[in-house]
Order: structure tokens, then sequence, then C-alpha cells
């Protein structure tokens, strides 16, 4: 099951070498949002929001094949 | 005698575009001059998102702005609000909006707020507007509002900032609201920006894109971002739209 994962704003800073912080993963089982981010060893506690495909989802959402996540931390500033 | 609103509402309504919205013609038209000048707006916050969005509502003619800010400046602000200077430092933000619209559109009445949205004075400082503007900078605060504007069915143009990131948002009565972005209370009520700071541009950028929001919910031109969260990150060149599920 082929995935992509984009990280956004300080996400980034957990996987540094990769550029514009998107990943394609190639996962061999069915995984949910939560199994992704702890694969991706990112504290849940940053993830603000989840989507999947450009909308939003959370947590326990099951993914599939060819879906594009997205995780953003909580941006607050004004 | 008229007030110099009158005045520009006298001539539009003869069909007359006034000279100083010359610009503003083949965009807004005269009908929806006409809509901006009787409109009254609340802007909840007058740092860096609002400075940005006082000055341009004010000059595209917006014809109330309350501005509601218990704060006052200091110098770390000068790098990106608009409306601090190095001469009204520690001088509330409200009223110095006040001021700076004045040397801009004389069409236009700031009601300035000295002190903070709170739960208990929402109602009065809310409930008569046609939109509110969201220039918070904290969660707890923009949760409050959200509920606020739920409850008074008022639009709501949401915008927050960190780093190189922004997001922009339209939200209307009954529709998704910040929930569905903060889904969990943070340690410092804050977001990134305590990491990333706040430069000059992004919260002039997410201000500009909250203006067009607030224009075209008083002209019906156009369509908002109404359940879809603009998110951008100029670092890499990013300019999303997210849609928020049901």
């Amino acid at each position: 099951m082929v995935i992509e994962v984009r990280l956004y704003a300080t996400l980034r800073r957990y996987k540094p070498s990769i550029p514009h912080g998107v990943l394609t993963l190639d996962l061999p089982e069915a995984v949910s949002v939560a199994e992704l981010v702890e694969q991706l060893e990112i504290d849940p506690v940053e993830v603000h929001m989840v989507m999947v495909n450009g909308t939003s989802s959370d947590f326990g959402r099951m993914l599939a094949d060819g879906d594009r996540v997205g995780f953003f931390p909580a941006v607050g500033g004004g | 005698m008229p007030g110099k609103e009158e005045l520009s509402l006298e001539l539009l309504a003869a069909g007359r575009m006034p000279e100083r919205y010359q610009r503003n013609k083949g965009t807004i038209g005269i009908d929806g001059q006409i809509r901006l000048l009787k409109a009254k707006v609340a802007i909840v916050g007058a740092g860096g998102l609002g400075g940005t969005v006082i000055e341009l509502l004010a000059r595209v003619g917006v014809g109330c702005l309350r501005v509601i800010d218990g704060d006052a400046f200091a110098v770390h602000n000068l790098n990106r609000q608009l409306l601090s200077t190095e001469q009204n430092q520690g001088k509330n933000k409200a009223y110095a909006a006040a001021a700076r619209v004045a040397l801009i559109n004389q069409d236009v009445r700031v009601e300035p707020v000295p002190y903070m949205l709170q739960a208990d004075n929402a109602e009065k400082l809310l409930q008569d507007v046609d939109v509110i503007v969201d220039a918070l900078d904290n969660v707890s605060a923009r949760l409050l509002l959200n509920q606020a504007a739920r409850r008074y069915g008022i639009p709501l143009v949401y915008a927050a900032i960190a780093g190189f990131t922004g997001q922009v948002m339209t939200i209307m009565p009954g529709d998704q609201g910040l929930e569905r972005i903060y889904k969990k209370p943070t340690a410092s009520d804050k977001g990134v920006e305590v990491m990333l700071g706040n430069p000059a541009g992004t919260p002039a950028l997410a201000a500009s894109l909250q203006v067009q929001e607030v224009v075209k919910i008083l002209t019906g031109i156009g369509e908002p971002l109404r359940n879809k969260l603009l998110y951008f990150d100029t670092e890499i060149n990013v300019f999303e739209i997210l849609t928020l599920a049901e």
C-alpha cells in the first residue's frame, strides 16, 4: 500500500532530510492515521489537523492505497 | 450638513462613484460600495492581523469598524503590526486604530473598544455587526469568539499565522468551525508561533485574504472560503485549499 505523507510547518523537523516534508511510503499492511503517526515517530500531541486527500479527517481513519495524508500543527498567532 | 459618509452615499445613490473609490468601481461596483459603506464590521484584535485588516477595510470603504483590543503596543510589535509606531508605544491598540483611520478615510467611523472580548461582554460587542474578523492570538479566545459568532448568527472571518505559515477561513452561521482546526487544548493556549515567531509578511498576507473575505461577504460578490481552509506555507511555496468535513 503506497501512501503520500506531507508534513507541514514545524512537523517537517521530524524528517529534516526529506525535501518539503513530502514522503512516499510503501507499507506492507493497512494502517490507521494514528499508527502512521507512530511509525513516523511524530509526537501526536503536535498534530492538530489531519487531512486525507485534502479533506479533514482524524486519527481513527484507516488509510487506503494511494491516500495523501497531511499533518498540521496548531497555528494560532495573530 | 451631511457627514462625509452621507455625501459619498448621496453620490453613490445618484449612480456616481466618489473619486476616492474610483479604483474600487470595476470590481466592487456602485451597489457593492453602498453595501460596504453601510456595513459594520467588528475586528477582534488590532495586532499583526488586525492592523492590516483595519487599514484595508478603511481604504476599501467599510463604513463602521468596531475595533476590540485591550492591549497596548510594545517594542516587539514593531516588526509587523501596522498600527504600531515608535511614537505610540504603551498606547492602546484600539485607540491607535481610530487615530490611523482618521488619517485615511473620513467616511469610516471607528468605534474603539479598549478592553478584551470576554464571555460576559460578547453579546454587547458583537450582536449588531454584519461580519466579525478574528484577529486574535490565542486559541481559547478564538474558540470563545467562534461560539459567540455562532450564537448571534454572524459570519466570522478567521485567520491565524506562525512563521511563514498562515490559514484563513470564513465561518458562516451553522458551518463547521474552529473546533475542527483546534482539536485539543494546547498547553500554552498558543500554536507553533511560539517557536516560529511572526515575521512581517505573514500577518499582512493572511490579513489581506481576510479582507477579501469580508468584502465578498458584504457585497455578495464571489465565493467566500466557506468550509474551506486556505493554508499557505510560503517557505516552500505551498497554497492549498483544504476541505473541512461535515
